[in-house]
C-alpha cells in the first residue's frame, strides 16, 4: 500500500503539466481511443498547461509592478490580479480527480432523464470544468473531497433544471429550435431574479434601445487586443508610469489578452476526442426521446445586447474596483463579464437597459466574491503548481461565474448557522426562478408579437 | 490551402469543439483545409482571409463568404447536410 501511495505521490509531485496528460492518456485508452490519438491528446494537454503557465507568468510580470505603483501613488490596493477564466480552467483541470467529473455528469444527467425530472441532455462536456472548479473551491475552503462531489452534483442538477425552464426563452433569443444553455453561468439568474422583478416594475426602464447600431460602433472595444491595450494605458497612467513605460505596459497587456484564448483552446483540442465520444454515447442512449440539447453559452453570442452590455460594464467594473472599500481585485483578463450578461440576457428577455442596470447593481458582488476567493485560488495554484506565483502574488477571477452559488455552497460546509440560512434563501429563490421562468412563456410570446406588429406597421 | 473558420464567444471552447470535429471529418474525406477556431468579437478581421464561415449563432449580419450552421455539428441534427455542403464548397 505504501509503495502504491509513494508511486502516486511521485507522479503528483511531477506537477499538473505532467500528471494530467498521463491521466488523459490512461482515460483515453480506457475508453478505446487509438494509442496514437490518446498519446497525442495527452501531450497537447501538457502543452496547454505549459503554455498557460507562460502567458500567466508574462501577464503577472507586466501587471504586478504597475499594481505596486498604484498602491504607492494612490493607496488603492489592487494586489490581486484578475487572471480570467482560462487561468481558472487551468487550475481546475490540474486537480488529480478532475476526470471523475465526466462520469458524474453523465450519471446525474442520465438519472434525471430516466426519472423524467429533466428534458435536457447536456452534450457540452467541456464545461464539466465549471463543476471541477466548484469542487476545488469547496475543497479549498472545507478540505472535504466528499462534500466537493456532492456540491458538484447539486450544481449539475441546478444547471439542468434551469436549462429546462430557460429553453423557450433561449430559443426565442437565438432562433435555434431544440437547444438550450446548460452552462452553469445561467445559475446567476437565480440571484438576478428579485432585482429584475423590481426593475420590471419601473416603466422608465422598459425602454427599447437598439443594440445593433451600438454594437457596430463600439464592438471594437470588446476585442481582446484593444481591451488589453486600453486597460494597460489606464493602469500605466494610474501607476504614474512615463509615456514609454505606459505604452510598453499597454502592448504587454494586449499581448496577454490576445494570447490567452490562443493557448486555452489547446485544452479543448486535447479534450475534444474524449468529450465528443461521451456526448455521442449519451445521444445514442437517449435518441428515441425528444430532448433539448444543452450547449455552451456562445449560442447566445449572436445577440448584440450581450456585447453592448459587457462593453458598458467595463468602465463601471474598473470604477467599482477603485472605489469599493475592501475590493483588492485588479480587473483584467476576466473583465468582459459574460457571467453576468448571459443570464441577464435571458432573464430580462433581451431588454438592454435593464441588463445594464442589473450589471451596475450586482458588479460589486462579483468583485467582493473574487476578493474573498483569492486566497483559496492562490493556494490552489501553489499546491498544484499549475501556475507559478512569486511570493506575495495573488490571483483571482473578477467575473467568476455564478459567484453567489459558489460562495454560499463552498462556505456552508464550514457549518455556520448563517451559512445554512443563506443556502436556504438561495434554494427558495431557485424554486421561484424555476416557477417564474416556466410560467413566463406565454407572456413573452404576446409581448414579442405586439413588438413585431409595431415594427411592421 | 482553403481556410474554414468557426467562431464562438471566446474562440476557445465551443468553436474549438466544432473545429476539431470538422477537421476530423475533412481528414476522413481526404480534403485538405485548415479549420480554425476564432473569437467572434474579432470575426470581421478573419472573414476576408477565410473561405467558409461556420456559425454557432444566428447573427443579424450577412457575410460575403458561404456560411454554414455550426449548431448541427454540436447537436448532430442536420450534420450530414452541413457536411456535404462543406465538402462541396471545399472541392
Amino acid at each position: 500500500m505504501d509503495v502504491l501511495q509513494n508511486v502516486f505521490q511521485y507522479i503528483l509531485d511531477l506537477g499538473a503539466s505532467v500528471f494530467v496528460p498521463l491521466i488523459m492518456i490512461i482515460v483515453g485508452i480506457a475508453v478505446r481511443m487509438k494509442w496514437k490519438e490518446a498519446f497525442s491528446a495527452g501531450i497537447i494537454l501538457g502543452v496547454a498547461f505549459a503554455g498557460m503557465g507562460v502567458v500567466i507568468g508574462f501577464m503577472l510580470d507586466a501587471l504586478t509592478p504597475a499594481g505596486q505603483g498604484l498602491v504607492e501613488r494612490t493607496g488603492i490596493e489592487l494586489n490581486i490580479v484578475d487572471a480570467g477564466w482560462t487561468s481558472l480552467a487551468t487550475l481546475a483541470w490540474a486537480w488529480p480527480l478532475a476526470f471523475l467529473m465526466f462520469p458524474l455528469q453523465m450519471g446525474v444527467n442520465a438519472i434525471l432523464l430516466v426519472m423524467n425530472k429533466t428534458e435536457t441532455l447536456n452534450v457540452d462536456l467541456w464545461n464539466v470544468w465549471g463543476k471541477i472548479l466548484t469542487a476545488v473551491l469547496v475543497i479549498g475552503v472545507t478540505n472535504s473531497v466528499a462534500l466537493a462531489f456532492v456540491i458538484a452534483a447539486i450544481q449539475m442538477v441546478a444547471e439542468l433544471l434551469i436549462a429546462d425552464v430557460n429553453q423557450k426563452h433561449i430559443e426565442k433569443v437565438t432562433g435555434i429550435p431544440g437547444v438550450t444553455v446548460s452552462h452553469g453561468m445561467m445559475i446567476f439568474g437565480v440571484f438576478l431574479l428579485p432585482f429584475n422583478w423590481l426593475l420590471s416594475k419601473v416603466p422608465l426602464f422598459d425602454r427599447h434601445i437598439d443594440a445593433n447600431t451600438l454594437k457596430e460602433k463600439f464592438g471594437v472595444f470588446a476585442e481582446n487586443h484593444v481591451m488589453g491595450f486600453i486597460i494597460g494605458v489606464l493602469l500605466g497612467i494610474a501607476a504614474g508610469y512615463t509615456v514609454p513605460e505606459t505604452l510598453t505596459l499597454a502592448i504587454q497587456a494586449a499581448a496577454a489578452l490576445t494570447l490567452f484564448p490562443m493557448v486555452a483552446k489547446l485544452f479543448m483540442q486535447a479534450l475534444s476526442p474524449l468529450s465528443d465520444a461521451i456526448s455521442e454515447f449519451m445521444k445514442s442512449r437517449f435518441k428515441h426521446r425528444k430532448l433539448n440539447i444543452g450547449l455552451d453559452w456562445p449560442i447566445l453570442a449572436g445577440s448584440n445586447e450581450l456585447w453592448v452590455a459587457v462593453i458598458v460594464w467595463v468602465p463601471i467594473t474598473l470604477l467599482y474596483a477603485i472605489i469599493l472599500p475592501g475590493n483588492n481585485v485588479l480587473p483584467f483578463a476576466g473583465i468582459i463579464n459574460i457571467s453576468m450578461a448571459a443570464p441577464a440576457l435571458i432573464i430580462t428577455g433581451g431588454n438592454l437597459l435593464r441588463m445594464i442596470i442589473l450589471g451596475i447593481i450586482t458588479t460589486p458582488v462579483f468583485l467582493y466574491i473574487a476578493t474573498g476567493f483569492a486566497p483559496t485560488i492562490t493556494q490552489l495554484a501553489q499546491d498544484t503548481e499549475a501556475i507559478a506565483l512569486d511570493s506575495g502574488q495573488m490571483i483571482s477571477w473578477s467575473t467568476i461565474e455564478y459567484p453567489v452559488f459558489r460562495y454560499l455552497f463552498a462556505h456552508v460546509g464550514e457549518g455556520h448557522l448563517l451559512g445554512f440560512l443563506f443556502v436556504g434563501i438561495w434554494a427558495a429563490l431557485f424554486v421561484l426562478y424555476f416557477k417564474t421562468m416556466k410560467a413566463r412563456k406565454v407572456e413573452d410570446d404576446t409581448a414579442e408579437e405586439t413588438e413585431y406588429k409595431e415594427n411592421v406597421m | 490551402m482553403k481556410r474554414v473558420i468557426v467562431a464562438c464567444g471566446s474562440g476557445v471552447a465551443t468553436s474549438q469543439t466544432v473545429a476539431s470535429k470538422v477537421q476530423k471529418i475533412l481528414n476522413q474525406n481526404r480534403i485538405k483545409a485548415n479549420v480554425e477556431a476564432v473569437d467572434i468579437k474579432s470575426l470581421d478581421q478573419y472573414i476576408p482571409q477565410s473561405d467558409v464561415y461556420i456559425a454557432i449563432t444566428k447573427g443579424s449580419k450577412d457575410y460575403n463568404i458561404p456560411t454554414l450552421n455550426g449548431i448541427a455539428f454540436l447537436t448532430g441534427m442536420g450534420m450530414e447536410e452541413e457536411t456535404n455542403q462543406l465538402i462541396s464548397l471545399l472541392t
